[in-house]
C-alpha cells in the first residue's frame, strides 16, 4: 500500500468516525443526519430490496444512454454535415433544450405509464438534446476542407461521413455525451422519485417520506455509484478517442 | 509540341448566396503542358482557390470546361488528379504512414500494396524515419510533405496545389519550394499551383499565370525564362527582379 492510499483510507476512516460520533451524541436529529451504523442497518434489514432496485436503475440509465447516443449522434452529425437540414434543426434542437423537459414527465407517464419506460422516456429525452446539439455544432465547425479533400481522393459519401467527419467531430460529440449522459442519470433518478414504482429514486422518496434516514442515505449512495460508474465508462470512451485532441491541443 | 494536359476554356464562376451575385472567375481560359509546372498568381480573396476547385471537379463552374488528359471533368478525378492545400488537412487521428496510405484505403486497395506505396513516397518526401509519427508530432514543413506524398499516392498526373506553403515561415517555405522542385523533377508530374507570392511563383515555374483581384481574370500567361535546376542566387538576378515587376504592374493596375 503506497502512502497516498493509506493516507486516503485512513483519511475516510477518521471522517466516517467523527459522522458516527457526531450522531451518537445526538447534537444533530438522526432524521436529518443518519449515522454510518443506521446505514448498515438498512443494508441489513433491505439490502436485497435495494440490489434490486439498483439493477431497475442502471437498466432504465443503460437503455436510455443506447436511445439518447444513438439518436443524439445520428441526428447531430447529420444537421451538421447536411446545410439545409441543420438551417431547420439546429434552431429547433436549442430552443426545445431550452424547455425543462420536467414538464412534459405527465405526458409520458400517461403515454408510457409509471414502469420504467417512462423513466426511459423521460432520461433520453433530456440526454438526446445536449448530444445533438454538440455534435451538430462539432460538425459543422469542421474545416470544410477535410471533406473536399476526400472527396478529391474519391471517397463516397458514406466513407467521408463515417472515415472522415464522424472521426473528426469525436471530441466535440465526447463532450456532448458527458453532458447528456449526466443529465440522463438525473433524468431516471428524478423521475423515479416522482411518479414510480420501482428503482433507486423511489425507495429514496419512499424512505423519506418514512423518515428512515438511513435508508435515504443508502439510496443515496446507490445513485452516486450509478454516476460514478458511468463516468468511469465515459472517461475510458474519453481516453480512448478523444486522445489526439488532446495532444495537439499540448502542442499548441 | 507538348499536349495540353490541362485545358480551360471560358470559365466564369457566380456565386448566388442570397441577394447580391458575387463573380469569382471571369472568361477564364489558359492550357497547361504535360509535365509543366505552372503557378497561378494573384491578391488573396481572388478566384484562385475556387478556380483550384473547379478544375479538381469539386466545384460546378457556372459556365466554360475543364479538360483534363483528354476527358472533360464533370466531378472528381482521384486517378487523374492529387490535391494538396495549405495547412496539410492531414487527419490527426492518424500517423504520417496512415495519412499517405488513406486515399488507397478509401479505394480498398490491399493493406500489403498501399503501404509499400505509401512508405515509398515518404521516402522520397525524406520522412521515412517519422512514418509512425502522428500530425501534431511534426513540424509544419514535415506535415506539408506528408501531405505531398499524400496528393501523389495514387500515382495522379497532376497535381493541384493550393497555397502549400503559406503557412511555414519563409526559411521553411524557401525549403520547401527547394524539395517540391526536387520531387517535380524525379516524378515528371504536371504541378499546378496557387499562391499570392511573387517570388514562389517565379522561382518554381515554367509558366506564371497572372490573375486580376476579383472577379478573377488571367492578366497574362509568363514564361519564366530561368535556368533549371533552380538556385537560390537565382533570386537576385536581373531576369528574376524583370519578371517580379512586371507581375506586380499587372496585379497593381488590374486594381484600377
Amino acid at each position: 500500500m503506497s502512502r497516498t492510499q493509506a493516507v486516503r483510507i485512513g483519511g475516510l476512516a477518521a471522517a466516517l468516525l467523527a459522522w458516527e460520533g457526531v450522531s451518537r451524541l445526538g447534537w444533530i436529529s438522526p432524521i436529518i443526519l443518519a449515522s454510518p451504523s443506521a446505514v448498515l442497518a438498512a443494508i441489513r434489514a433491505d439490502g436485497g430490496v435495494f440490489l434490486q432496485a439498483f439493477e431497475v436503475t442502471l437498466a432504465e440509465i443503460a437503455i436510455a444512454i443506447a436511445l439518447a447516443w444513438s439518436l443524439g449522434i445520428g441526428v447531430g452529425v447529420a444537421a451538421g454535415s447536411l446545410p439545409r437540414l441543420g438551417a431547420t434543426a439546429g434552431p429547433l434542437l436549442s430552443s426545445l433544450f431550452a424547455i425543462p423537459l420536467i414538464i412534459l414527465y405527465p405526458l409520458f407517464v400517461a403515454w408510457v405509464g409509471m414502469g420504467p419506460a417512462s423513466k426511459i422516456l423521460f432520461g433520453a429525452a433530456s440526454g438526446f438534446f445536449p448530444i445533438a446539439l454538440n455534435a451538430l455544432s462539432g460538425v459543422r465547425c469542421l474545416d470544410p476542407r477535410f471533406a473536399l479533400v476526400a472527396r478529391g481522393m474519391g471517397a463516397t459519401t458514406g466513407q467521408i461521413f463515417f472515415k472522415v467527419l464522424l472521426p473528426l467531430a469525436l471530441p466535440a460529440i465526447i463532450s456532448g455525451l458527458r453532458v447528456g449522459t449526466s443529465l440522463i442519470i438525473i433524468g431516471v433518478v428524478v423521475t423515479e422519485m416522482l411518479a414510480s414504482v420501482g428503482g433507486v429514486g423511489f425507495l429514496i422518496s419512499y424512505h423519506r417520506t418514512m423518515f428512515n434516514t438511513g435508508h435515504v442515505y443508502l439510496g443515496i449512495f446507490l445513485a452516486l455509484l450509478a454516476a460514478l460508474l458511468v463516468n468511469r465508462g465515459l472517461s475510458h470512451l474519453e481516453e480512448r478517442f478523444g486522445r489526439w485532441r488532446i495532444l495537439e491541443q499540448t502542442r499548441a | 509540341m507538348a499536349r495540353h494536359v490541362i485545358e480551360v476554356r471560358g470559365l466564369t464562376k457566380t456565386y448566388s448566396p442570397h441577394r447580391a451575385p458575387v463573380r469569382a472567375l471571369d472568361r477564364v481560359s489558359f492550357t497547361v503542358d504535360e509535365g509543366q509546372f505552372v503557378t497561378l498568381v494573384g491578391p488573396s480573396g481572388g478566384g484562385k482557390s475556387t478556380l483550384l476547385l473547379i478544375l479538381a471537379g469539386l466545384v460546378e463552374s457556372t459556365t466554360g470546361e475543364v479538360w483534363v488528359d483528354g476527358e472533360q471533368v464533370r466531378g472528381p478525378v482521384p486517378e487523374k488528379i492529387g490535391i494538396v492545400f495549405q495547412d496539410a488537412t492531414l487527419l490527426p487521428w492518424k500517423t504520417a504512414l496512415a495519412n499517405v496510405e488513406f486515399p488507397l484505403d478509401l479505394r480498398h486497395v490491399p493493406r500489403g500494396v498501399r503501404r509499400e506505396r505509401a512508405l515509398a513516397l515518404l521516402e522520397m518526401v525524406g520522412l521515412q524515419d517519422f512514418a509512425d509519427r502522428y500530425p501534431h508530432e511534426l513540424s509544419g514543413g514535415m506535415r506539408q510533405r506528408v501531405a505531398i506524398a499524400r496528393g501523389l499516392v495514387q500515382d495522379p498526373r497532376i497535381v493541384l496545389m493550393d497555397e502549400p506553403f503559406g503557412a511555414l515561415d519563409e526559411q521553411t517555405r524557401t525549403k520547401m519550394g527547394q524539395e517540391l522542385l526536387r520531387i517535380w523533377e524525379k516524378t515528371r508530374k504536371t504541378i499546378f499551383f496557387i499562391t499570392h507570392s511573387l517570388t514562389e511563383a517565379i522561382y518554381l515555374s515554367d509558366v506564371v499565370l497572372v490573375m486580376s483581384p476579383r472577379p478573377g481574370r488571367i492578366l497574362d500567361v509568363m514564361p519564366v525564362d530561368l535556368p533549371r535546376p533552380r538556385r537560390f542566387e537565382m533570386m537576385g538576378s536581373e531576369a528574376f527582379g524583370q519578371a517580379r515587376n512586371r507581375i506586380w504592374k499587372l496585379i497593381t493596375e488590374g486594381e484600377g
